[in-house]
Formats: structure tokens, C-alpha cells, sequence
């Protein structure tokens, strides 16, 4: 397993320079020019726009633009915005915040999606399983900014129990709602999918032979029926992290979260490339890494698969 | 019987047989209507004692083991009557607590196909000291211990390096003799064995049955062979029950049956066995197809197969008729069958 492992990571360095080439290559190929509409009402004078290109690097051909991007993703160098104002910093900031909504989320999804599906798939067509399967279907159904205004609307507005948006500080407290809004569809998905994996394995003859053992019923069930049924659904919860984070994007701006779905936003529409690239950069890596580390807890959880 | 009750493992002081399945109905409701697996089946084991216990796929013989192990699906499954006694006590009575613990102490199972029927991500040594995990509370080093002694007692090759490996890391036979080793840890006085050798190789399966025999006279227990196969039969089995679209259509000592049938099911299905003797000839086939447990032929089941049939054959039930001591058939003319006139 340590070979496959160390096989794995090296694979990462050709998708991770193919993937942020693409990403510097796209966003300096997109239309407008981002110091154009920087003065106010009137057009910049040209002396300040060749300045910033200089300051930039956007006078240099793509290649050797994407070299000095890598050499400062290694030394962690990231310099400043248009507005003169440390990328680090301002990264260092939201990343933090949107990583504890994520990891929140993936908490709820496990937690409540999980605990939803087992007892919906040990009582098939009994009340908890009809309440989850309409209830699933539901959320499954609506967008997230739905469910966002509309749980923003009902829990802060109409019920105050929560307050609207979130403050800097994102308390735990204070993202439990958001995160829920985040976490709704993969949530839905997790309950439905460990429900099927739970039938499925609940007929199953080793499950037969942990009863015929004299096991009680909790730990046939806790034990034998969900260390198998469990497979499929983390493996699901580990590759959507990555999506998760993307997707905080329309979360954090319906609760005015500070994190870097908020930060990446205002710097698309302000063609702010030198926050967007970073951030993009980052949410693939994200996205590599927990798609390892998930190839890996199969191998773990699964002694029939082997890495040689 | 209260005594029993509190203490449903201790082994009693009961004098008849040490299990007794008597006139066991079982039926499964599907969307088709309702089938009736298992009509009126009555054996009884003893303590040593080996019953196989014969029969087609459908004829109910793997159910009754299901429904003694309490392991049956319910629903679809449903007991309708019947008793099945373990030392004395109907277990079908009891509570599923009081259920649970008699499964693997009193009575335990092994199953045909080893594979599926080992949970494929826990270790087999694990797996085996569960037994004394859950039902005498051991440690997990101690449990280990007796796992890898099991291990060796069912001739497991390396068993102390092995212990630790997974179900798909063992050879088919090797596997069934974790299986084995699984259900005699807590030394049963009951064992079922549904098809222990049908997924084997024919070498194997001779050493499973081996193993089996040498097990079952070290410990005294009690073992239900369930099989299709007559073959595994003869050599191991003291009494035969042949089953037939749920019911027990012949009850005889394994050397009665064999040497001489009284039921025209059974005589078929010895019939049917190649013979090296009868080579180049075609061989013998019962004709027509196993019953539809949806619709059961009336009268006898066998009756539209059966050589021997008269009128009364579709109309009338046959009884279990005694014909000696410890023999039955359940055929109106197995007087006929006996004779061996056809």
C-alpha cells in the first residue's frame, strides 16, 4: 500500500500542472480588459493600465506568466490584488471559515444522512422509511438557494431562532444553518444511497450467518450489516468534499459568509484573476486530495480490493 | 421447564430426544398467492446421532432448518404450526432473547456457500472469536487464542499465521472449515449442515464430511446433514428423512433405505444414481418437474410423477405409514415399492 500510495501522489503533479495551466490560460483569455473600467466613470489614462499589465505580468507571453505563477505557488509568494492588497492575507482570512462550513457540512451529510438511510432501509415501507423518502426527494428536488432563502427567510426572519447572516467571527453556532443549506442535496443522496446499500445487504448470507451466530440484533446490525453497507457511501461523502467547497460559493453569499465562495466571487465579477486563480488552483488540489485519500479508506475498508 | 427456561443453555437433565421438530408448517406469503413450503414435518436427533435430510431444491428441507436455527425471513415467511423442541422446551415459545442464545450454543449452523456466508471484511480469526466475544464475554487476546486453537482443530494448515487473513484469501474447502470451526466453538449439542459440500470439490467435500464425522464423535453432538447429494449420505448418516414437496415422504436407517426404498421418490432417486455397472445404458430420470409449491397436486405430491399411482393417489393424503419400528413411507401402496414390482 505505501507504493501505491507514493504511485498516487506523483500521478498528482502532472493533473495539478495540467489543471492550472488551463485555469491561468482561460482566465487571462477571457474578454475585457480588468484595468479598463478601474477609474470611476471615466476610461483609465493609458500610463496607469501599462503600469498595472507591467506590475502583472500580463505583457509577458502566457508561458513565462505561468512559470512566475508557479514559482510563487512554491514559495508561497502570492503577491497583492488589483487593489494592492495581499493575496495571502486576504486568503488567509476566508479559507479557514470556508473550511469549517465544509467540514460541518460533511458532518450533517454522514450524521443525519447516514443515521436517515439505516433506519429507513431496516423498516422498508414502514412510516420512517415512507417520512425519509419523501422528505429526501424533496430536497433532492429543490436548489440550494432555495433552500437557502427560504430557511434564511422562515428560521431568521419569521422564527428568529437564528440570526439572518452570519458574522466575522463564523461561529460553529452561527454556520449550523448554512451548512445545512450546503450539505442538503449530498445529505438527500447519502440517505437514499446508504438506504439501498442497507436493503440490499440486509438479505445478505454473512448477515444469515451473524444471526444464526447468536449475535444480538444491535450488533449484527451495527456491526455486520453496516461495515459493509458503509463502503459505498463514504467513498460517495469523500469525493464530494471537493464539490462541497465549490459549492459554498451561492451558500456563504445567501448568509453573507466571508469565506472564499464570497472572495471568489467578487473577484470574478471585479476580473480580479490574482484571487481567482490561487482559489481555482486550490479547489482542485482540494478536490485531488480527498479523491486519494478516499481511493485509500476503500482499500482500508475493503480488505478485497489491493493496491499492487 | 422453568428451570430450562432461565437457563436455555444449560445442558438438562431431559430424557427424550435432545431435538424434536414435530408437524412444523411453514408458509411463505408472495405476491402469487401463498406457498406452502413445509407441511407437516416431523424428525427427531439425538445426541451423537447424524439425520440426513434428503430432498430436491423447494422440498422444504433447507426452510426447516431455517426455522429451527430461527432464521427464517418474516415475513415473507410464516410458521403456522407445529413445534419444535429443543431438550424438552418448544423453542418456537420463546422469547428472541431466549432465542438468540440458544443460536450458536445449543444449536448452530453451517451453511453451503462459505464465501457469502462470511462477512468478506473482517478477518476469519475475528470472526470465529466473536463467538466467545459475544456469548461468554472473553477478552479479545483470549478469544484470538481460542480462534487460532479452532483453527487447528479443523486442520486449517498454518493456522497462527493465517488467523488474521480474510475470507477471500482461503481456499473454497478451507473456508467451510472456518465456517465449521465458527459453529462448533461453543461446542453445540446441535449441529445443521445445509449442503456443507455442494459448492466443493469432490475430494473436499470427501475431507469436509471427514471432519464432520471426527467432529461429531469427539463432542457427542447431534448433526442434521441437509443434502441433495445421496451420495455423502451413505457413508455418514445413521437415519435418512426424504422429503418431498414439504413433507417427509420416507423416515428409514441409512442401510434399510438403501438396500430396499418404500417409497417410490426415493426408489426414483436411487435409480437415478450412474452406476459404473450400467455404463453405455441411458440413465434413469424421475419424470416431470419438482412440485410448484403455489399449487400443490392434490393428494399425494408425487402423484404426477409416480410410477405407481392409482386414482386414490390424487385424492388422498398418505400418511406417514409405519412399516417397522423406526421405518415410515409415505406412499398408500408402499407395500408395492417395497416388493419392487413396477
Amino acid at each position: 500500500m505505501g507504493r501505491y500510495t507514493i504511485r498516487r501522489l506523483l500521478q498528482l503533479i502532472p493533473v495539478l500542472l495540467g489543471t492550472t495551466f488551463l485555469i491561468n490560460y482561460m482566465v487571462w483569455q477571457l474578454p475585457g480588459d480588468p484595468f479598463a473600467g478601474r477609474c470611476g466613470q471615466r476610461p483609465c489614462p493609458d500610463s496607469y493600465v501599462s503600469a498595472m499589465r507591467a506590475q502583472f505580468g500580463l505583457d509577458q507571453p502566457i508561458l513565462v506568466q505561468y512559470w512566475q505563477f508557479l514559482k510563487n505557488m512554491l514559495t508561497g509568494n502570492l503577491g497583492v490584488d488589483f487593489n494592492q492588497v495581499p493575496v495571502a492575507a486576504q486568503l488567509g482570512d476566508a479559507w479557514p471559515i470556508t473550511i469549517r462550513l465544509a467540514l460541518l457540512a460533511v458532518a450533517i451529510e454522514a450524521v443525519i444522512g447516514i443515521s436517515a438511510g439505516v433506519l429507513s432501509g431496516l423498516k422498508r415501507g414502514g412510516f420512517i422509511d415512507n417520512v425519509v423518502t419523501i422528505s429526501t426527494l424533496f430536497l433532492l428536488s429543490l436548489p440550494v438557494f432555495v433552500t437557502g432563502f427560504l430557511l434564511q427567510w422562515l428560521l431568521g426572519v419569521q422564527l428568529q431562532v437564528i440570526t439572518p447572516t452570519v458574522s466575522d467571527e463564523a461561529t460553529i453556532t452561527e454556520l449550523l444553518v448554512p451548512a445545512f443549506v450546503l450539505a442538503s442535496l449530498n445529505m438527500a443522496f447519502t440517505a437514499r444511497l446508504t438506504r439501498t446499500s442497507i436493503v440490499e445487504n440486509r438479505r445478505s448470507d454473512y448477515v444469515r450467518t451473524a444471526i444464526a451466530k447468536g449475535l444480538t440484533n444491535r450488533r449484527v446490525v451495527g456491526v455486520h450489516l453496516l461495515r459493509n453497507s458503509l463502503i459505498p457511501v463514504l467513498t460517495f461523502l469523500g469525493t464530494e468534499v471537493g464539490s462541497l467547497m465549490s459549492g459554498a460559493i451561492i451558500t456563504e453569499g445567501i448568509f453573507n459568509i466571508h469565506g472564499i465562495g464570497g472572495l471568489l466571487y467578487r473577484a470574478i465579477t471585479g476580473q480580479d484573476y490574482t484571487i481567482v486563480v490561487p482559489i481555482a488552483s486550490l479547489l482542485v488540489l482540494v478536490y485531488l486530495v480527498s479523491n486519494l485519500l478516499v481511493d485509500l479508506l476503500y482499500g482500508v475498508l475493503d480488505p478485497r480490493i489491493r493496491y499492487e | 421447564m422453568v428451570e430450562v427456561l432461565s437457563e436455555p443453555t444449560g445442558r438438562g437433565s431431559y430424557s427424550g430426544a435432545l431435538l424434536e421438530v414435530e408437524n412444523l408448517q411453514v408458509e411463505f406469503h408472495t405476491r402469487q398467492g401463498v406457498a406452502k413450503a413445509v407441511n407437516g414435518v416431523t424428525y427427531s436427533v439425538n445426541p451423537g446421532e447424524t439425520l440426513a435430510v434428503l430432498g430436491e431444491s423447494g422440498s422444504g428441507k433447507s426452510v426447516t432448518a431455517q426455522t429451527i436455527m430461527g432464521i427464517l425471513d418474516m415475513p415473507p415467511g410464516k410458521i403456522t404450526g407445529g413445534e419444535i423442541r429443543f431438550r424438552g422446551v418448544d423453542i418456537l415459545k420463546l422469547s428472541e432473547e431466549q432465542r438468540r442464545r440458544i443460536r450458536g450454543e445449543g444449536i448452530s449452523m453451517v451453511f453451503q456457500d462459505a464465501l457469502s456466508a462470511l462477512n468478506p471484511v473482517f478477518p476469519v480469526g475475528w470472526q470465529i472469536a466473536e463467538m466467545f466475544r459475544i456469548h461468554r464475554g472473553a477478552s479479545r487476546s483470549d478469544a484470538k487464542k481460542k480462534a487460532v486453537e479452532l483453527m487447528d482443530r479443523v486442520r486449517i494448515p498454518g493456522a497462527k499465521d493465517r488467523v488474521n487473513d480474510f475470507p477471500h484469501q482461503f481456499s473454497g474447502g478451507m473456508r467451510q472449515r472456518i465456517m465449521i470451526a465458527m459453529a462448533i466453538a461453543l461446542d453445540p449439542e446441535i449441529l445443521i449442515a445445509d449442503e456443507p459440500t455442494t459448492a466443493l470439490d469432490v475430494t473436499v467435500q470427501a475431507q469436509i464430511m471427514g471432519l464432520l464425522a471426527d467432529l461429531q464423535r469427539d463432542s457427542n453432538m447431534g448433526l442434521i446433514l441437509i443434502t441433495h447429494d445421496l451420495g455423502v449420505v451413505a457413508d455418514v448418516a445413521d437415519k435418512i428423512a426424504v422429503m418431498y414437496g414439504g413433507r417427509i415422504v420416507e423416515t428409514a436407517p441409512v442401510h434399510d433405505l438403501y438396500a430396499n426404498p418404500a417409497h417410490p421418490y426415493t426408489r426414483g432417486l436411487l435409480e437415478s444414481i450412474p452406476r459404473v455397472d450400467l455404463k453405455g445404458q441411458e440413465l434413469y430420470a424421475i419424470k416431470g418437474m419438482p412440485p410448484n409449491l403455489l399449487e400443490m397436486p392434490s393428494g399425494c405430491a408425487f402423484h404426477p410423477r409416480c410410477p405407481y399411482r392409482r386414482e386414490d393417489c390424487a385424492t388422498a393424503i398418505p400418511p406417514l405409514y409405519p412399516i417397522s419400528g423406526n421405518r415410515g413411507s409415505a406412499c398408500h401402496y408402499w407395500r408395492e415399492v417395497v416388493d419392487g414390482s413396477r
